[in-house]
């Protein structure tokens, strides 16, 4: 797993690649929690690499959501595999959080 | 088609769900599984070994997770072993679908995940060992 971090016109987009399960998301969470220490409210996750994601993956990015969400900001979610968005519809989370097919068109999205 | 059957241990630890990602590739390469079907053994092979090692001992020593798979006339079956804690993860009911962000939880949702992914899934406790057993048609 390999997660960076890039601000674009105050957008937060934290880039996550590789696989998301319990032995990786510690380490996501705590870097997404430093991330949010600022005051971003827009924050865009960039899956266009994320092989792989289990629940305990979902756990760092629903905390995530919940913190933009409690400062009345936007989160979106972009560059699902089709896997990787199989595991966000079983969960119920699809209607919660809107998701892109693309960076670009989430970013555009997020800038309104 | 011809029958296969794979069989591996992992620690009970969580660094071992690489090597788990390493035994499914493998299997997944001998049998010819797509790479959909895969994804969603690994998924769901992975929640289970989670729930274990985080949820299922009551010492810190090393355990054994033994898992077995069996491929046979276009049914998949699995086997996970584990000398835990007594646990049913079946009496777990389902997560409600959340109506709202703030109200959503991630307990239970690994189970959750399993049961939509599999066809058939039974828990047995049997000399101090669980035993799970799913069934995914392919």
């Amino acid at each position: 797993m390999e997660i960076t971090h890039r601000l674009e016109n105050e957008i937060l987009i934290i880039t996550i690649k590789g696989r998301l399960d319990g032995a990786t998301s510690p380490k996501a969470d705590e870097f997404i929690k430093e991330r949010l220490k600022g005051n971003s409210n827009r924050l865009l996750f960039d899956f266009e690499g994320l092989e792989y994601l289990s629940s305990a993956g979902l756990r760092a990015i629903l905390s995530a959501a919940k913190e933009i969400k409690s400062r009345e900001g936007k989160v979106m979610l972009a560059g699902l595999n089709q896997y990787v968005y199989e595991i966000f519809e079983i969960s119920g989370f699809t209607s919660l959080i809107p998701i892109k097919e693309t960076v670009e068109e989430a970013l555009k999205d997020l800038a309104l | 088609m011809v029958s296969h059957s794979y069989s591996f241990e992992l620690k009970s630890d969580l660094s071992e769900l690489e090597t788990l990602c390493q035994h499914l590739n493998k299997f997944g390469q001998i049998t010819g599984l797509s790479q959909a079907c895969s994804t969603d053994i690994n998924v769901c092979l992975d929640e289970l070994f989670t729930n274990i090692v985080s949820y299922g001992y009551a010492d810190d020593q090393e355990h054994l997770i033994r898992f077995t798979i069996n491929l046979d006339n276009n049914v998949l079956i699995f086997k996970i072993e584990d000398d835990g804690v007594p646990f049913n993860p079946l009496k777990k009911k389902d997560p409600e679908v959340p109506a709202d962000l703030m109200d959503a939880r991630i307990g239970g949702l690994g189970i959750h995940i399993v049961r939509k992914l599999m066809d058939d899934i039974h828990y047995k406790r049997k000399g101090g060992w669980n035993s799970l057993t799913m069934k995914k048609n392919l």
